[in-house]
């Protein structure tokens, strides 16, 4: 049977980390993880008395059973979440989901676009790609609206020496790092530089998609391209059905869907409005 | 755990669906739509599907509650009662009967408001008794009174499936009274053709064959308007006003100013569009005309009920199946709180309070001496309050602080009472202000009757326990006259008994009683001798005052137009998913979430040239006050007009909302006023209106 | 009596019902259709009186049993302000008697769907189910054609009784009654039954034929789920319809088979402090509830996130989904069977006249030319 009752866990380390937006460390307060958690899975937080959501692990859960998670303040339940601190005590389900195909990087050239707070999902994922350098090389395009609004400023210091780092904003960057990721994918995907053999991406719905079509548009192939779904979530076991991506959950089939894939399901129904042009950041 | 359930009537708006309530554990948890119901045959609304919610346990008042030092403190109903007793007696013997009154709740039941108004003229022998009919359809009643002697629905609801043109002016049924809204729907998937008049295009206008968007505040003109080109084209039905109506001639003189041209100009509509409208309307078969807020909350709201009423009689549209002057009363029983009389002037079933022979029969029936001064509306009690001279008063089950216009005018008038006392389910923003609160049972939780918008009066039953001490309305009456010395007025058992002694004192309800209410899914009023089942269509051969009256009335300014300071157009409305002060509603999590980002309407152009993004938060001000919310982009709104919903409490829209009134009955302009809008800077998020725990603003 | 071996699928003749559902009373609390005074009908719990049960083509009520089994309302777990604790439902057996094919239909397929929900699975070892074969054709109701009915489907109840003959001289009828599961077995050993024979399957399924050529002409049904399934619909068509979509969710309260829900927090002990890391203050609960309740995808902030995206942003995108979830073949390999069992409900309870007739009717029209 499912467990839809959380664990609890305790945060023990929080601070600042972009416009709206903090990192969180929490830590299981009486149970262990019994199962291997994969790279871009997510997990459920209830906070009693504001609900239930979704949110990334930043790094999965360690030996003792500690993970990260950036986290940004949006609606009702992250209010409520920004009023705690050290000590405080949350539910907490998990993991949940299909992860990023980390499996499929080994000897491979790999591209992460991120936008926003959409850096947190693929995280784990650099982390993971630096750690066990089995790929041949990782490009992160990070995108942001302005400087504050960059997040997980201690991670970028620790990657910038093992990878690829570009980052552009869209408000008060320099002239070659000014304006949205779509327009620097092309530097990134060329005959000259080389095209990558996977891309990772991760943000706000409308900037993936452009990510992904861009990309296409560069040359690669629909099935070399992999983002991050987020919907609304109140159970996380593909119950409650608000997460439905067509006929899919995007908390059981999902987060994690190839590009041809969530296109085939988009497709399934007509009434479906592709997003086109401009986006906002988080 | 077993699962009961309880057939009753839906307590929201005044379609009176049928509803199943499913209890278990007394807690009701589940409606039901019921398939046999006339009206509903197995629909409800998103309001109706989450009744539980509104009226669940949780944070529901269950004990009096008395502010003593600036905080409430629980207290018995003992004491809580014999304080109320004895200051309204006080008051009554320095200031006289005057200073005192009731506003009664059109949201609970007939006996409910039959015993409000029994307290008010017999214990405290004043005629301040009103209800909030005064700021919705006060004016259908005072205008369809004096053009056909009754002021209710004329026709029945299942009329619109037998019409081939339905007209609906200032509503939108599909927002409120969804389920006619569905059925006009329907009509028109049938062949009927569809026209809505309205400033905004709503979602009825967006499938009407014809959507008359006319600037705000000009009915009259369109409508004089409209009687004109038929005047001019002989569409008149002249065999109905030969027999049936009186006035012609004065009204054809009068209305010849209003040519095509001028009222294109007024109204904004073209000229052909008010020809196929004068057509269609008048050469119909069965033409069934509907209207809403936007007819009477008005400061000409009275006088825009007579031109629609002049409208229909010139037609001929009345008194026939698929006809009709159907005002859309808007709450589960503020028919029925009119049907009762809780308003000043008049009695139960509407005998007028200045009859000598009225209050002699009450007076001989009551066994007591009755009201003699003329009373006070509820907006006269708010004005005399300000000025000292009304010290007192209760009110059931409204929240006039968020549904009154001019919200700081009406704070002022309650701040400035010695007593409110305020009976509610739950803790509202008025409640707050109260120096006494008392917990009232719910409509789940008693017996008694709602009569909707076409007349109909239905019995709802009980299913669970009131929470804890709450009371139903008329018992705290009951027990309210016991302390104030005269227990033998109201001393009733049962709710039947209240209905009992009602309908022997009225003409209109003289043949109906429980169990004839039961057997027949309820009985239309009038129902009496000459029509012993009911009526389901008024006025087919004769009208209660004999002919109908066509009488002239011109078009006016609005109180309020644009001025530079000032340069909008600004208007109320409702949303489908929630119900008056949201005290119920909002206590849903679905409705909640349908709750829009931005509760301010305005159009794209109107956006660009403020240079707003959506969802930026502005604020919004008037002559009275200001407002801080979200903007919602919309078409909905055309470019110079603003609107807001009216349902929260976070934002108010009452604080720009003009107190101007119709002269007639005192109704308020609640439909326009002129605002102005800045936009709030990036980062700020609006600030929310909603008052602290004893009723003061949080700064 | 009968012995306990070899009882599955045995049949059995009876020609008073009172006597199974009095023996049924014994381990099972009675919920059958009643019809109240005005002629409603609604699934109710019987509290001692014995009343004959509905049958055949007029009495589908309109609320199907689905709230015995995937409760409107539930509370799901408790935080007392350290821990948090599951609470299941508290649930006594029940007999649901004379439950239609096409609920059976819908029931199969919630089990399926909750199959590891704890809260379902509690309420559904308690339920056993008495299926009852429709006789002819209900108002609405268009089973044939979604393999859902008239008569009880295998597998979907324990016990499915079938009226094979009325006995008009003395108003009594002879009853098949197969057992179909091991729980079925169980709840009517003990009972002295007649053997039935194959000669009475036979006339069941005559009865069968005779009830499915009763059935009007569906073929709008047939046709508009193939136009569905081959994508053939314009979105054009989903923006019309739902223009008269009101957001009332009565077609996802009444349809047995849908499944979404919402969770809501019910706060009884708190106490608010300042926060000590932001300019909100700190909600410190001591003691809450989480609580599901049914939820409809027709609400346009269903899928509505925290930042304001919304993916189903428009009416007929959200329509559109939610018979795609119905007639999708998508669905067949996890359920073998379509999400919709042909009851007919959503077209009775809809404001808008968007119900399945309305709409595949439509389509029918539209997707023709």
């Amino acid at each position: 049977m499912l467990q839809l009752t959380p664990q609890t866990i305790r945060i023990i380390d929080v601070y600042d980390d972009g416009t709206h937006a903090r990192h969180f460390t929490f830590e299981p307060k009486s149970f262990v993880h019994d199962e291997a958690i994969s790279i871009g899975q997510f997990f459920m937080l209830t906070l009693p008395g504001a609900g239930l959501a979704p949110f990334t692990y930043t790094s999965i859960p360690d030996k003792a059973g500690r993970f990260n998670a950036l986290i940004r303040n949006v609606g009702h339940l992250t209010k409520q979440l920004f009023s705690l601190g050290k000590g405080d005590i949350l539910g907490y389900n998990g993991p949940f989901g299909r992860g990023w195909p980390v499996e499929l990087v080994n000897h491979k050239e790999v591209l992460i676009v991120a936008g926003g707070c959409g850096l947190a999902p693929v995280a784990s994922a650099i982390d993971y790609l630096i750690n066990n350098g089995s790929s041949n090389s990782v490009t992160l395009l990070y995108a942001s609206f302005d400087i504050p609004s960059q997040v997980l400023k201690k991670e970028r210091v620790r990657w910038s020496s093992s990878i690829n780092l570009f980052e552009t904003l869209e408000v008060g960057g320099e002239s070659d790092h000014c304006g949205l990721p779509t327009q620097y994918l092309s530097q990134l995907c060329n005959e000259d530089d080389g095209y990558p053999d996977i891309v990772l991406t991760c943000g706000p719905e409308p900037m993936m998609m452009a990510v992904a079509k861009s990309c296409v548009g560069l040359g690669l192939k629909t099935s070399d391209i992999w983002m991050s779904i987020e919907r609304r979530m109140r159970c996380g076991v593909g119950l409650c059905g608000h997460c439905y991506v067509a006929n899919s959950y995007a908390c059981k089939q999902g987060p994690t869907y190839r590009y041809d894939e969530f296109m085939a399901l988009e497709n399934k129904t007509v009434a479906f409005e592709k997003y086109q042009g401009l986006y906002q950041y988080c | 755990m077993s699962r009961t359930q309880v057939n009753s009537i839906c307590p929201f708006c005044g379609v009176g669906c049928g509803i199943a309530l499913v209890a278990s554990d007394n807690n009701i948890i589940a409606v039901q739509p019921l398939s046999k119901h006339p009206i509903s045959q197995g629909k409800l609304c998103a309001k109706g599907w989450n009744t539980p919610f509104g009226i669940s346990l949780h944070g529901r008042l269950t004990q009096p509650l008395m502010k003593v030092d600036g905080r409430f403190k629980v207290v018995s109903w003992h004491h809580a009662l014999s304080h109320i007793a004895k200051s309204l007696k006080q008051f009554i013997k320095e200031s006289g009967p005057q200073s005192v009154g009731l506003i009664s709740s059109a949201r609970a039941t007939n006996e409910d408001n039959y015993a409000a108004q029994k307290f008010a003229r017999a214990v405290l022998k004043t005629n301040n008794i009103d209800h909030c009919a005064r700021i919705c359809h006060s004016p259908t009643v005072a205008g369809l009174k004096k053009t056909l002697g009754s002021g209710a629905m004329t026709n029945s609801i299942d009329d619109v499936g037998k019409a081939d043109v339905i007209l609906v002016i200032g509503a939108d049924p599909t927002e409120n009274h969804a389920i006619i809204g569905g059925q006009i729907m329907k009509a028109k998937l049938r062949g009927a053709k569809l026209i809505v008049v309205d400033p905004r295009q709503t979602r009825l206008a967006k499938v009407a064959d014809l959507h008359l968007q006319l600037k705000i505040g000009t009915n009259i003109a369109l409508l004089n308007g409209l009687l004109n080109i038929i005047f001019d084209h002989g569409w008149q039905n002249d065999n109905f006003i030969t027999r049936r109506c009186e006035g012609y001639d004065a009204l054809k003189a009068h209305v010849a100013d209003y040519t095509v041209e001028k009222v294109s100009e007024i109204t904004g509509i073209k000229g052909a569009d008010l020809v196929k409208t004068a057509k269609l309307y008048s050469q119909a078969n069965a033409a069934f005309l509907a209207y809403g807020m936007g007819i009477t909350q008005f400061v000409g709201g009275t006088n825009n009920v007579i031109a629609v009423s002049n409208l229909a009689l010139v037609c001929g549209q009345i008194g026939r199946e698929g006809t009709g002057i159907n005002p859309l009363r808007g709450q589960n029983n503020v028919q029925g709180a009119c049907d009762m009389g809780c308003l000043p002037n008049v009695y139960p079933d509407y005998q007028s309070a200045n009859d000598i022979q009225v209050t002699s029969k009450f007076s001989h029936a009551w066994q007591t001496e009755v009201a003699r001064l003329p009373g006070l509306t509820s907006l006269g009690m708010s004005h005399q309050a300000r000025h000292g001279n009304f010290r007192g008063l209760l009110i059931f089950g409204e929240d006039p602080v968020v549904t009154d216009p001019d919200r700081n005018k009406v704070a002022q008038s309650m701040r400035a009472m010695d007593l409110l006392v305020v009976i509610e389910l739950s803790m509202t923003e008025t409640a707050k202000m109260a120096d006494i609160v008392l917990p009232a049972a719910s409509f789940a939780e008693k017996q008694g009757t709602f009569t909707n918008c076409e007349r109909r009066v239905q019995l709802i039953h009980k299913a669970v326990t009131p929470p804890g001490d709450a009371k139903i309305d008329w018992q705290i009456l009951s027990e309210l006259a016991n302390k104030m010395g005269v227990p033998e007025l109201m001393n009733w058992q049962t709710s039947e008994q209240v209905f009992d002694e009602m309908c022997q004192l009225t003409d209109s309800f003289s043949g109906m009683s429980y169990p004839r209410l039961k057997q027949n899914n309820g009985l239309q009023w009038p129902c009496n001798r000459e029509f012993p089942d009911g009526s389901r269509c008024l006025h087919s051969t004769t009208f209660p005052i004999g002919r109908g009256k066509l009488i002239p009335v011109d078009y006016v300014l609005t109180d309020e137009i644009p001025n530079a300071n000032y340069p909008y157009w600004f208007t109320t409305m409702r949303l489908h998913f929630h119900y008056g002060c949201g005290s119920m509603t909002r206590k849903s999590p679905l409705l909640e979430r349908e709750t829009p980002i931005g509760l301010l309407f305005i159009h794209p152009q109107d956006a660009l040239d403020l240079g707003l993004k959506n969802h930026q938060g502005v604020s919004v001000s008037s002559r009275r006050g200001c407002v801080e919310t979200r903007i919602e982009i919309s078409n909905q709104v055309s470019p110079g007009l603003l609107s807001m919903p009216y349902h929260f409490k976070e934002a108010p829209s009452n604080f720009l909302t003009n107190d101007a009134m119709d002269p007639i009955t005192e109704m308020p302009e609640l439909k326009v006023c002129a605002v102005n809008i800045i936009a709030l800077p990036e980062n700020q998020p609006p600030r929310s209106s909603v008052l602290n725990d004893v009723g003061s603003c949080n700064d | 009596m009968i012995e306990v071996n070899n009882m599955l699928n045995n049949k059995f003749l009876i020609n008073d019902l009172d006597v199974l559902k009095y023996h049924l009373t014994k381990c099972y609390s009675v919920v059958q259709i009643q019809k109240d005074v005005n002629g409603q009908e609604l699934w109710t719990e019987q509290l001692g009186d014995k009343r004959p049960p509905l049958f055949g083509h007029d009495h589908l009520p309109l609320t199907s049993p689905k709230g015995f089994l995937f409760a409107e309302k539930e509370v799901l777990y408790k935080f007392d302000g350290e821990t948090f604790e599951t609470i299941l439902p508290q649930v006594q057996p029940k007999v649901l008697f004379g439950v239609q094919a096409c609920d059976l239909s819908a029931i199969a397929y919630q089990d399926k769907f909750f199959e590891h929900d704890p809260y379902y699975q509690k309420r559904r070892e308690h339920i056993l189910l008495v299926g009852i074969d429709c006789e002819s054709p209900c108002a609405s109701g268009f089973c044939v054609e979604v393999d859902a009915g008239p008569h009880v489907k295998d597998n979907t109840a324990d016990l499915v009784l079938s009226r094979l003959s009325v006995d008009d001289t003395n108003d009594s009828s002879n009853w098949l009654m197969i057992a179909q599961t091991e729980k079925g077995v169980n709840s009517i050993k003990d009972m002295m039954l007649d053997k039935a024979d194959n000669m009475h399957l036979k006339e069941r399924r005559k009865m069968l034929e005779k009830v499915r050529s009763e059935f009007v002409d569906y073929s709008y049904i047939r046709n508009a789920i193939e136009y569905l399934n081959s994508n053939s619909v314009p979105a054009q068509l989903w923006e019309e319809l739902s223009v008269r979509c009101l957001g009332c969710s009565g077609c996802t309260n009444l349809c047995p088979t849908c499944s979404c829900y919402s969770t809501y927090e019910v706060v009884d002990k708190k106490t608010v402090t300042p926060s000590s890391i932001s300019n909100e203050v700190k909600l410190e609960v001591t003691q809450s509830e989480t609580i599901r309740c049914w939820d409809s995808c027709l609400f346009e902030g269903f899928q509505k996130e925290a930042s304001g995206h919304n993916p189903s942003q428009k009416a007929g995108q959200r329509v559109e989904r939610f018979w795609f979830h119905k007639f999708s073949d998508e669905y067949l390999p996890e359920f073998h069977r379509y999400g919709c069992v042909g009851c007919g409900r959503c077209e009775q309870t809809c404001p808008g006249s968007i119900g399945v007739h309305s709409v595949m009717k439509r389509i029918d029209q539209q997707c023709c030319s």
